[in-house]
């Protein structure tokens, strides 16, 4: 697999009007994106996520570092703009031009003409559903309805690679659904996504890998299944008597909700799983169900941001 | 082939956008309609200035109001002409920069310089086609007034059409540092304003130095560097031609062609200026 974004120590400091009032946004930071995978780019607000996004797509520069794109460190070229889709924060469009005007602005920005801009134009629009309201003025459109304009238009060049800075933000949740389920099949076509956000669930659900930021520091990176970390395991069961749970709780095991003879059991991480079930058995207990509990990547999230606040304090 | 191809139809795809936008401007369109309002007024108002009681007085009469038709109608294209020219140069950066769209378009396959080349044609676009608008009226007003075609209204609108270039590329080049129009539009009016003075900067300098004073010595040393640095707008003025002339003479005693080479020359500064500013420009 090869890394189809790639920063290296990539800082920027925004210079404040006086001295001693400069912003750190970005603090060396290196990533890479790999191919063909959704990336999750996380971090709470003022972390430095747009200012990543603008560094990677010229609008701002950066005061040290390096980034390549498709192994190019020339981010401005043709070849490179063409296979990038982006997304800004917030959606601002001419709002004197209909949808499918403002896609052919844009089109005619990728070089792109005639019958193949227009069938270009019909598909993205039939791909973020709004063909519909393709005749109708930025002006009027909702929130929503700007958001998938946005997509549209970054999807019009049929680019590699996708940057689409909080897509989803200010959608209601069936549209979360819709453009998260249009992302998924975006990554399945093979292109390589990051997707900034802090809707933590939303980026559980659909992303490879995660980084995660906080003041303008990398804090964890990498797939969502080695950075959450396997904690408990959920059992259930039936059959089960006070004394015989009495007896569990000595031997490390937490007991959850009872329901009749019905029981939750909690297996921590120091227990083994199988003296757990072995103990159940000895007791007479019928297994309904067992369960990994694996940490929410909001439990991470806010464990590794609380970290390093927590540090911050310390070393000041 | 296909490199500059591209590259131009970035550049005019961004001219066109901007065009479109431009004209949508609320004030724009209200200057237009003042300025074309007011030529039309000053056809009539002249009729009631005077009551001929004499043949002789009559043709005299009529000789000294077609004059001031002509005054006005030239102050207020030159001056109406100047202000939209101004406005819209100051403005299709920065509001581009606040409502940004920028972001959108300058992540697309085209660079600065293409983007600051677009923007300044559309813009050129606006005032040429604004200035078209204002003298053909008075134009065609002349033409039935005269019964003559007046040709050297055509090479006035052509030298004033430049001298709104070297305004507005001034200002384009201004604005491209701004994040809003106020500054650059001030900073237009006063060039175009003291470029229509700078006759009286010299006269400004002659009489400076009387004193021993420091600062009547700094204000020569001012008047003098700005003489020189400003660009010297009315010599792109035929009015006294217009008035006086025939108004299908040619024009004299004007160097048609230095006074355009002069202007495309300050036009060329000023977006290497705007270029240069806009580059690094963070967004
Ligand atoms: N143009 C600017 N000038 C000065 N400081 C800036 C500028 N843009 C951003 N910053 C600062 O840089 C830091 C990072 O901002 P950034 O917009 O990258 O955060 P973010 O992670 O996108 O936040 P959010 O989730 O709220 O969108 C913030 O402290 C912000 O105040
Ligand atoms: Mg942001």
């Amino acid at each position: 697999m090869s890394a189809v974004i790639e920063t290296e120590a990539l800082t920027k400091v925004y210079e404040g009007a006086v001295k001693g009032q400069d912003v750190h946004a970005l603090t060396n930071l290196s990533i890479k994106v790999d191919e063909k995978e959704i990336f999750g780019y996380l971090g709470p607000n003022g972390s430095g996520k747009t200012t990543t996004i603008k560094l990677l797509l010229g609008l701002i520069f950066p005061t040290a570092g390096r980034m390549k794109i498709l192994g190019s460190p020339d981010i401005g070229a043709r070849a490179v703009r063409t296979n990038i889709g982006y997304l800004p924060e917030g959606a601002y469009y001419p709002e004197f031009l209909k949808g499918e005007e403002v896609l052919s602005f844009y089109g005619h920005l990728y070089g792109m003409t005639g019958r193949d801009l227009k069938t270009r134009i019909d598909r993205v629009l039939d791909v973020v559903g709004m063909s519909r309201a393709r005749k109708r003025t930025v002006r009027g459109y909702s929130k929503g309805m700007r958001q998938r304009i946005g997509l549209a238009q970054a999807l019009l060049s049929d680019p590699q690679i996708l940057i689409l800075d909080e897509p989803t933000t200010g959608l209601d949740p069936i549209a979360r659904k819709e453009i998260r389920d249009i992302l998924a099949s975006l990554r399945d076509q093979g292109k390589t996504l990051l997707i900034s956000s802090h809707e933590l669930l939303e980026v559980e659900l659909i992303s490879d890998r995660v980084g995660i930021l906080s003041e303008g520091e990398l804090q964890a990176c990498g797939k969502l299944t080695d950075l959450l970390s396997d904690r408990d395991t959920e059992i259930e069961v039936s059959g089960a008597t006070p004394d015989a749970l009495t007896r569990l709780a000595e031997a490390g095991i937490r007991v959850g909700d009872q329901v009749d003879t019905k029981a939750s059991l909690r297996v921590p991480g120091e227990v083994p799983l199988y003296t757990a079930i072995e103990r159940c058995k000895a007791e007479k207990l019928a297994l309904v169900s067992v369960s990994p509990q694996r940490e929410t990547l909001e439990e991470f999230f806010v464990r590794i941001i609380g970290e390093d606040e927590e540090k911050r304090r310390t070393s000041q | 082939m296909t490199a500059p191809v591209n590259f131009l139809s970035s550049v005019w795809t961004i001219a066109i956008y901007t065009w479109r936008e431009g004209i949508r401007k609320k004030v724009l369109i209200g200057f237009l309609i003042l300025s074309i309002l007011v030529l039309f007024g000053a056809q009539f108002m002249t009729a009631f200035l005077t009551v001929p009681r004499s043949a002789g007085e009559l043709e005299t009469s009529i000789d000294v109001q077609l004059k001031m038709v002509k005054d006005i109608c030239v102050t207020v294209i030159s001056i109406f002409g100047a202000l939209i020219a101004i406005f819209i140069s100051a403005s299709v950066v920065p509001s581009e920069i606040e409502n940004k769209v920028v972001y959108t378009v300058l992540s697309k396959p085209i660079r600065r310089f293409q983007y600051l080349i677009g923007k300044f044609l559309g813009v050129q676009f606006i005032i040429i086609v604004n200035l078209a608008l204002m003298a053909g009226l008075f134009f065609v007003a002349l033409w039935v007034k005269e019964g003559v075609l007046p040709t050297l209204l055509l090479w006035s609108a052509l030298l004033t059409y430049f001298e709104f270039l070297i305004v507005s590329s001034f200002t384009f080049a201004v604005s491209c540092a701004c994040t809003s129009a106020v500054v650059p539009t001030i900073l237009g009016l006063f060039i175009y304003i003291t470029g229509n003075l700078t006759e009286y900067l010299k006269d400004v300098e002659r009489r400076s130095g009387q004193t021993a004073l420091w600062l009547d010595e700094w204000t020569g040393k001012l008047a003098r560097w700005l003489y020189l640095t400003l660009p010297n707008l009315k010599h792109f003025s035929l009015k006294t031609q217009i008035l006086f002339l025939e108004p299908n003479d040619p024009p004299r005693d004007v160097q048609m062609m230095a006074l355009v080479i002069y202007a495309l020359v300050y036009a060329l500064a000023g977006y290497i200026i705007a270029y240069w500013v806009f580059r690094r420009r963070e967004m």
